[in-house]
Parts: structure tokens; C-alpha cells; sequence
């Protein structure tokens, strides 16, 4: 448990700490929670992020959301920002699975027409989306395309017959993030990922049919605005990333940065904060690769929706288009990016990861595609799977306080092993279809590791952010059909 | 061959430590303990063959770096392994392995967890009295 008594209560949602808290501290730390949350977080949270404010050339502050949880150098639901010239770039700060995110499509489809199918539906993606230990994708490509998928993402698909015409806008970075170099990608990186496009992988990883809950669909207006115009409309979440090709590149630059910080002079707190300066040699390199790599989890996602929508219209006998499936949006969650923000009386750029973290950009911002430009970017939060998630929208206050960031589902509060040992898989999986969720699992194992009760309630952590104004909450997502991983 | 779960170092990922009276021993302990993680050893058989040769200078990084190798082989070449034979070259940085397993069945095999790296959370091998140890935090 966190030890607050000599933290700052900032509001009834946020709290800081000050550098005095620590010897090396650049720049205070800032926990979103409720005095709730932030009483339950793990002491390895307060210790983490406070490590990554010791961090050189970071700006302003180090942040924790109300999600966060202890992770590998810096927290789960943590948020740094680094001055481009200054500062150093963490692969601890990302995570192994590089441009792990969420990704939302609609459908005009309502409940009450799929829930005679959901079994038919849901068995057809599993066969169509594979999932669990090793599994290799159905679409094939040469060492060329997979340099040009490394490059271009979304916007590859789209060229290739992977992806509708408007879906790489509905993208963050609009389906790919420039600055991508696949010479510095290893051989065994590119091994392990090149035949897993389309593949959902496993841990935490889910598709999940979902509607929309009539009960908690808190701005009818704001929700038109992404086409979700009825109660009960049913809804897709895909969660994944880059796979073994993003866990490599992480894996093969941890161990170039803990040989890079004794040349750099660079000492840290904890091993898994190695970090190089980002204008040095192995900075610019990481960024290289890791940029590849969240290409390909933009690419990865796409070809599963592609797989949803092939699977939708089989079972209901109409096209995708006819549904009106298009892509909400896709955010990363375990991403560093180069963006401009206004802080300190100025504006500048600088290196923000986001590692459990997303980002939540608020109304007029460029990036954001024009149809939602006006009202903010989508913020796509997902819950355990059996909880339900959230639709939210970034803000202004984003922009203000956090370089535009906010939480990305609702934390672990239970290991693997302790969650095995109170429900097992079969058991959890005959509960869900009394709830009305029908899983299909890789493994039951997995399945039991994600019950619900292994996580933090998720409307208290969508509550908290909404209350702390770094964003808003649209409608929330209760699930109806699930793949586990 | 000898290793046991931690259950409390790390909430979303598998940790575990293992130990072994020789060098050899703890490499072959820790990669079963891989194993066990991503499938259930009994259902796997030995059917194929696969050598690994390493150099990677110090005995820490030689072991992230057989792990990580055992994982490649997972995602590269669908094969998990249940029988390992290690021999640690002179100076403890280098070794030559060989491993036994078989091509993933998804219908044969107990599958568990997909393993996506090794992290360097908590991890080393040490030489403590008679006994060789390790801790192994793994990304899942």
C-alpha cells in the first residue's frame, strides 16, 4: 500500500510529490486516483514513478493513472515526457509489447438480432483470428512488404486489400508513425513477426463483442459523433499488439541500453529503467526499430478487423459495409512518439511515452481526423473481459496537464497464480455464459488468469479520469462475446 | 532440475527461481521451467532435435540470452521443448545445448501461457555455497 501522508492532495482526484520525496527527484510525480485508488495501488507504483522522475532531462512531471499499476522500470498506467535534445528514451518506458492498444469498430447491428448468433459469430473469428502460444497469421508476405508494413502500417494495408479507404485516418498518426528504420531491426525480430500478422497472441490479449449499455450511455451526443446512435448497438473491441516482433526489439535494445548507460554515464534505480540519450546513436536506433514495430501492431490490428468483418458478413449474410463497420479508432497504449505540447509558458517538442497509458488529445488538435476534430479524439478504454470497457474522449485539460494522456483499462490487482487458485477456467467460463458472455479461450488456464476479480473496478478508474477532466466519458461497453488469448 | 513459481513479484507475469548443484543444471532448470509456463511438460513429446551455441560473454547475459533463444524457437519454428542438455563453456559467458520437443499441437498439447520475453527485473545467476540460482521474471 502507497504511504500518501506526505503527499500533496492537489484535488479529491489527483495528488503530487514533491521532489523532496527522493533524493535525484528532477520533477515532482502526479497519481490520478481517488484517495480509494491510490490507498489500493501497490507500493511499487509510488517507487516506480518516482525512480522515472529521477530520469534525465524529463519535463514538468512524471505521471501515474488511476489504473497504474507496478510494471518493469516504469509503472503500468505511466506517463513521462523528455525534452528531445536533453532527454533519454526508455524501452522500460513502452513496454515489450511495443504499440500494445485498443481498437473499436461499430456496427448498425442491435443486440437482440445477434444474440441468437453470438456462438456462430464467435466460434467463426476464433477459427479466422488465431490465438494462444505460437500461432502463426493467415496472410503471407515477403521480407520487401514486411520492411514496407514496418514503414507504412495501416497505410500498406490500405494499398494491399487489408483495409477500407477511411480506416487510416481513423488511426493514431493517421495508420503509421513516421520515422520508422527497418536496418535496425534484428534478424530474430523479423523471424518472429513476420508470420504473425492478423494473430491476437495471448496474457491479456482479447476480441470481444460488446453493446452498447443503455444505462451508462452518458453523452448521447457526443457518441453520434463516432456513429453510435442506439442503445444496444453492437459494438468490436480487438486488443493486441506487435507480438513476438515488438517483444523482441524490446529484448534485444534493453540489453544495447544496459551496455549504452555506462558509456552515457547514465546510473538509474532499478535495471529495467535503461535508458540511452534519444539523440544518441542507440537512442536514434531504438526509435528506429521501435517505431517498425508499432507499425506492425497498427498493421496486426487491422488485418484482424478485416478477419471481424469477413466473419460478420458470413454469419449474417450482408456486407461489412452494409453493417456499417467502420473503424471507430485505434490508440496505442505502449508507444513513445515526438509531439508538440505547450508546457512551461512554451511550446516544444518533446518525447512522450506512454506505457499503459493513452493518449487523449483534446477538440481542435490536427491529429485528430476531421470528423471528430471538433469534439476531441477517441479514448478507448478496455476492462477485464467480464467487466466491460469505455469509450471516452480526450480534453483540452489532457493537453493542459498530462501532454494530452490519460488511463488505459483498469489494472491488475491479483497474480496470475493467486486468480488460478481462486476460479478455474471452466468454471469462470460456465459463470460468463450465465452473465450472458460466451468465451471462447485458448486455454483455460489463461482464461482464469483474467477473471474479473483480478483487476481494479474499471468504472472507478473511468471515473476518476472523467472527474479529473483529462477525459470524458461517451458510453460505456458491456461484452456479449469474448476470444481470450 | 529444480525451480518454483513466485507468485507475488510480478501481478500481470510469471516469475520463478531455480537452482541446481552446476551451472549446467540451472540453465537446464530454468528453461523447463519456460516450458511449464507455456505448456504442459507431460503432454510434450521428444521428437525433435534442436542445438543452440552462444557466446554472449558473461554468464548473466548467456542465460537471457538461451531464454530468449527458446522463445524465438516457439514463435519462429512453433517448437517447445522438454528435455535439455547444457554444457557451459570454460569462463561460464559461452554454451552449447541441445534441446528435445516437438512442433506445437493445438490439439495434443496442454497449452498455457504465451510467453512474450525475459525481463530483467530481479534477474541474475549466482553461485551461493554449493548451489547455483537464478531468478527469472518473464513477460507474459
Amino acid at each position: 500500500m502507497a504511504q500518501i501522508s506526505s503527499f500533496k492532495q492537489v484535488s479529491d482526484v489527483s495528488w503530487e510529490i514533491p521532489e523532496s520525496y527522493k533524493s535525484g527527484m528532477r520533477v515532482p510525480a502526479k497519481i490520478y486516483a481517488t484517495r480509494k485508488l491510490l490507498e489500493g495501488m501497490d507500493a511499487g507504483v509510488i517507487e516506480q514513478v518516482t525512480n522515472v522522475a529521477c530520469l534525465p532531462g524529463i519535463v514538468r512531471s512524471a505521471y501515474a493513472m488511476a489504473d497504474a499499476h507496478w510494471g518493469y522500470g516504469f509503472p503500468i498506467g505511466g506517463v513521462a515526457a523528455f525534452d528531445v535534445e536533453k532527454g533519454v528514451i526508455s524501452p522500460g518506458g513502452i513496454g515489450f509489447d511495443i504499440n500494445c492498444g485498443m481498437r473499436l469498430i461499430r456496427t448498425n447491428l442491435r443486440f437482440p438480432e445477434v444474440k441468437p448468433k453470438i456462438k456462430d459469430l464467435v466460434d467463426l473469428i476464433y477459427r479466422l483470428v488465431p490465438a494462444g502460444v505460437g500461432v502463426k497469421g493467415f496472410v503471407r508476405v515477403s521480407d520487401a512488404q514486411f520492411d514496407e508494413i514496418m514503414k507504412y502500417g495501416v497505410k500498406w494495408c490500405a494499398e494491399n486489400g487489408h483495409a477500407w479507404a477511411d480506416d487510416p485516418a481513423h488511426v493514431e498518426e493517421g495508420g503509421y508513425i513516421k520515422g520508422a528504420d527497418p536496418s535496425k531491426v534484428s534478424r530474430q525480430a523479423r523471424s518472429r513477426g513476420i508470420d504473425q500478422l492478423g494473430t491476437l497472441g495471448s496474457g491479456n490479449h482479447y476480441l470481444e463483442i460488446q453493446v452498447v449499455d443503455p444505462a451508462r450511455h452518458f453523452d448521447t451526443k457526443l457518441a453520434k459523433n463516432f456513429g453510435i446512435v442506439e442503445d444496444d448497438q453492437v459494438m468490436v473491441m480487438v486488443h493486441c499488439g506487435s507480438r513476438g516482433f515488438g517483444h523482441q526489439i524490446g529484448s534485444d535494445y534493453l540489453r544495447v541500453f544496459d551496455g549504452a548507460m555506462k558509456k552515457y554515464g547514465i546510473e538509474v534505480r532499478d535495471r529495467e529503467l535503461a535508458c540511452a540519450p534519444f539523440s544518441s546513436k542507440e537512442g536514434k536506433d531504438y526509435y528506429g526499430a521501435m517505431v517498425c514495430a508499432a507499425n506492425m501492431a497498427f498493421t496486426n490490428r487491422q488485418i484482424i478487423v478485416q478477419k471481424v468483418r469477413e466473419a460478420f458478413s458470413k454469419v449474417f449474410h450482408r456486407d461489412a459495409e452494409a453493417m456499417d463497420m467502420h473503424l471507430i479508432y485505434d490508440v496505442c497504449h505502449n508507444v513513445a512518439k515526438v509531439e508538440s505540447h505547450a508546457y512551461d509558458g512554451a511550446r516544444a517538442d518533446v518525447l512522450v511515452h506512454r506505457k499503459g497509458a493513452t493518449r487523449s488529445f483534446g477538440p481542435g488538435h490536427p491529429d485528430i481526423p476531421a470528423p471528430y476534430r471538433e469534439v476531441g479524439q477517441p479514448v478507448i478504454i478496455g476492462g477485464s473481459m467480464e467487466t466491460g470497457s469505455y469509450l471516452l474522449v480526450g480534453t483540452q485539460k489532457a493537453m493542459e496537464e498530462t501532454f494530452g494522456s490519460t488511463a488505459h483499462g483498469s489494472g491488475r490487482t491479483m497474480s496470475r497464480t493467486a486468480a488460478k487458485r481462486e476460479v478455474r477456467g471452466a468454471e469462470l467460463q460456465k459463470r460468463m455464459m450465465e452473465k450472458g458472455i460466451y468465451v471462447k479461450a485458448a486455454t483455460m488456464d489463461g482464461l482464469a488468469e483474467e477473471a474479473g476479480m483480478a483487476y481494479k473496478d474499471i468504472s472507478e478508474v473511468v471515473e476518476t479520469m472523467d472527474r479529473a477532466g483529462i477525459s470524458k466519458k461517451v458510453v460505456a461497453l458491456r461484452p456479449v462475446g469474448n476470444i481470450k488469448g | 532440475m529444480t525451480y518454483r513459481f513466485l507468485p507475488d513479484i510480478a501481478l500481470a507475469d510469471v516469475a520463478f527461481e531455480a537452482e541446481s548443484d552446476t551451472a549446467a543444471g540451472l540453465f537446464e532448470s530454468c528453461a523447463m521451467a519456460l516450458t511449464d509456463i507455456m505448456v504442459d511438460p507431460k503432454t510434450l513429446k521428444a521428437t525433435v532435435d534442436r542445438e543452440f551455441s552462444l557466446d554472449s560473454g558473461d554468464l548473466d547475459r548467456l542465460l537471457y540470452d538461451f531464454l530468449t533463444e527458446l522463445i524465438i524457437a516457439k514463435d519462429v519454428d512453433s517448437l517447445l521443448f522438454k528435455e535439455f542438455s547444457v554444457k557451459i563453456g570454460t569462463g561460464g559467458g559461452s554454451l552449447k545445448a541441445e534441446a528435445k520437443g516437438e512442433p506445437i499441437d493445438r490439439e495434443r498439447h496442454g497449452l498455457r501461457n504465451d510467453v512474450k520475453a525475459v525481463t530483467m527485473h530481479m534477474f541474475g545467476a549466482k553461485h551461493e555455497g554449493a548451489l547455483w540460482r537464478a531468478t527469472v521474471v518473464l513477460d507474459i
